[in-house]
């Protein structure tokens, strides 16, 4: 366990020492920021917010900055398999002592650290700067819809990333795996009535839509959803690891 | 500077190899590019894995260390097969494989530290420790991406280190060098050579670059073993060295020279004036006398080295790229 402690301490050094690290987390706070001051002076509805919690549930989910902090978390860990590719330190990393499963799991684990920090900061950035607009108070059902809402956006955020992450360690791109993840979080917003299109991933990426309306097609539940999201989710990462383990690394 | 002695148990007697290499074959498609190749390296050997461009060298290697998998045949490190037991027999080894890359965002040190984290027995002395030896101490907390090729192959070599192989494995270490970068590397591998007491294979397609560190050579080509060939420090073991005796008469030397009991002429060469004998050290005292009383003028006496990158080019025939 310490072992792979430490592969991971690795990845998640690889993704912070880089200069660019930076560039997703402060987007997503000055995104935030604006996004409550515009809504604070430029919305009607605004008097219907009475509190920063009500103002974070409604917020910090899929339809709000969970959106952004899906795409950004996307962007900041896309290359977290290809960039070895293509700096050539892929050899470097699998002629240790350690099976390449370990070493995929030890990114992914990097990957999903990643993805919970933007969640994390999303929120903070929100309650601050909601805070000041709304006042700092919430009754206690109002903090346990933000945690709930958290945790949607937060399991969004990460199919995603685990798409891209598993379409980087297929193709050995950075670029294609962005683009994979993005399109796919673009796909969230189309419905097709279609019976069989409950079974795809996209219309139950967002679990938040089961709290405001009813279910998006019908037959659908929270239940249901998530044991497709897991299906989904097992299956990107078997595919990942069996290709990555077996491939000739040239 | 002080060096410690790998703490690694020595193996008792030493019969087994370190590397043991059993028909090893690399097929892709229907090209095979890698043809049944056997050869051993021992502990304190250094072995030159020889070939032209496209021999299949760097595919060999990549086979030694399981980043593509072996069509046909086996590799054991430390007696523990690459293929089944991967975990066991890598940890042996240390390598650069290619290129020297690292993550170029990040210092020497830092990159050191990566390394030292995905092994369980290397602490921060035994990261000072291939600082030192390998002369890093400036460069090491500069960016990666600010080091030229010598220092990142300098800290290719530190980080193969760091978890104390019992084999370096070593593709084109001199890629990219200068001669004086050459010479220092050959110099500082030595001493590892020495100082770690490890064995070490390294690969290169030029035998002048890397036949004074050698112990042995491997020769390769189209994916064969084309010979092995052991480097001594005077040619052939056990031949006479053979000499070049320039002089102003080489027919009158000739004939005192064939006086002589013990001392062979092979050859006059008239043009140069030079006569080529083969004579043992304690012969030369007394043909350097029946010289000057046969009243022959010496010049020079050299010892004729026929060098290896022409026989290199004889067993590879010429320098053609595969
Ligand atoms: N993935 C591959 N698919 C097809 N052919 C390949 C592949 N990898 C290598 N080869 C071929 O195998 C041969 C050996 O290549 P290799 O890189 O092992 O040679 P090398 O001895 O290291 O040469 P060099 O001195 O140029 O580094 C070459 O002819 C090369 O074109
Ligand atoms: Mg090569």
């Amino acid at each position: 366990m310490r072992n792979f402690t430490r592969l991971i301490q690795n990845e998640w050094l690889k993704l912070t020492k880089k200069r660019s690290f930076w560039v997703p987390p402060v987007l997503l706070i000055v995104i935030s920021v604006l996004v409550t001051v515009m809504l604070y002076k430029f919305s009607s509805n605004v008097a219907e917010i009475d509190s920063v919690a009500a103002y974070l549930a409604g917020m910090v989910g899929a339809s709000g900055l969970g959106q952004f902090a899906a795409i950004l978390s996307v962007v900041g860990t896309a290359g977290i398999v290809a960039q070895e590719y293509a700096q050539g330190t892929v050899k470097f990393l699998l002629i240790r002592s350690r099976g390449r499963g370990e070493i995929l799991l030890s990114k992914y684990t990097a990957a999903v650290m990643y993805t919970l920090m933007m969640i994390l900061i999303a929120g903070a950035a929100l309650y601050v700067s909601g805070g000041f607009a709304f006042g700092f108070g919430g009754t206690g059902a109002q903090w346990l819809d933000v945690l709930r809402e958290s945790a949607y956006g937060f399991v969004y955020s990460l199919v995603y990333v685990t798409l891209a992450f598993m379409v980087g360690a297929l193709t050995r791109s950075t670029g294609v795996a962005i683009g994979a993840g993005l399109t796919g979080s673009m796909f969230g917003g189309i419905m097709i009535f279609k019976d069989f299109y409950k079974y795809v991933l996209f219309p139950n990426a967002d679990l938040s839509v089961y709290g405001t309306a009813g279910p998006p097609l019908p037959g659908m539940s929270i239940g249901f959803s998530l044991i497709v999201l897991a299906v989904y989710m097992a299956i990107f990462l078997a595919a990942g690891y069996t290709v990555f383990r077996r491939r000739d690394v040239a | 500077m002080t060096l410690t002695q790998p703490n690694r148990p020595l193996q008792a007697g030493g019969e087994e190899p370190v590397l043991r290499m059993q028909d090893v074959t690399k097929r892709i498609g229907r090209k095979t590019i890698v043809d049944k190749l056997s050869f051993d390296v021992r502990r304190g050997e250094i072995v030159g894995l020889l070939g032209p461009n496209g021999a299949g060298k760097t595919t060999t290697i990549r086979m030694m260390t399981g980043l593509i998998k072996i069509s046909a045949g086996d590799v054991k490190i430390g007696g523990r097969s690459i293929q089944d037991h991967f975990k066991e027999a890598i940890v042996h080894v240390g390598g650069i494989i290619e290129n020297p890359e690292f993550y170029p965002y990040m210092s020497g040190y830092d990159n050191l530290k990566q390394a030292a984290r995905m092994t369980d027995s290397v602490d921060e002395a035994r990261i000072m420790e291939v600082i030192a030896l390998l002369g890093l101490q400036e460069a090491l907390h500069k960016k990666v991406k600010a080091y030229s090729l010598g220092m990142r192959q300098r800290l290719g070599i530190a980080q193969a280190l760091l978890d104390r192989p019992k084999l370096l494995i070593l593709d084109e270490p001199t890629n990219g060098l200068d001669p004086a970068g050459i010479r220092e590397m050959r110099d500082y591998l030595k001493k590892i050579a020495h100082t770690e007491g490890i064995a070490i294979l390294v690969s290169s397609h030029l035998l002048s670059e890397i036949e004074q560190m050698c112990t042995r050579v491997v020769v390769i080509q189209n994916g064969k073993l084309v010979t092995e060939h052991a480097i001594g420090e005077s040619g052939n073991a056990g031949a006479l060295p053979e000499l070049r005796i320039r002089v102003d008469k080489p027919d009158a030397a000739k004939r005192a020279i064939e006086a002589l009991e013990n001392v062979r002429v092979t050859e006059v060469r008239e043009t140069e004036s030079d006569v080529i004998c083969q004579a043992a050290d304690a012969d030369m005292p007394e043909l350097i006398d029946a010289l000057r009383r046969a009243g022959v003028a010496v010049y020079r006496i050299a010892e004729t080295k026929k060098s290896l990158e022409d026989e290199f080019l004889q067993w590879t025939g010429g320098n053609q790229i595969a």
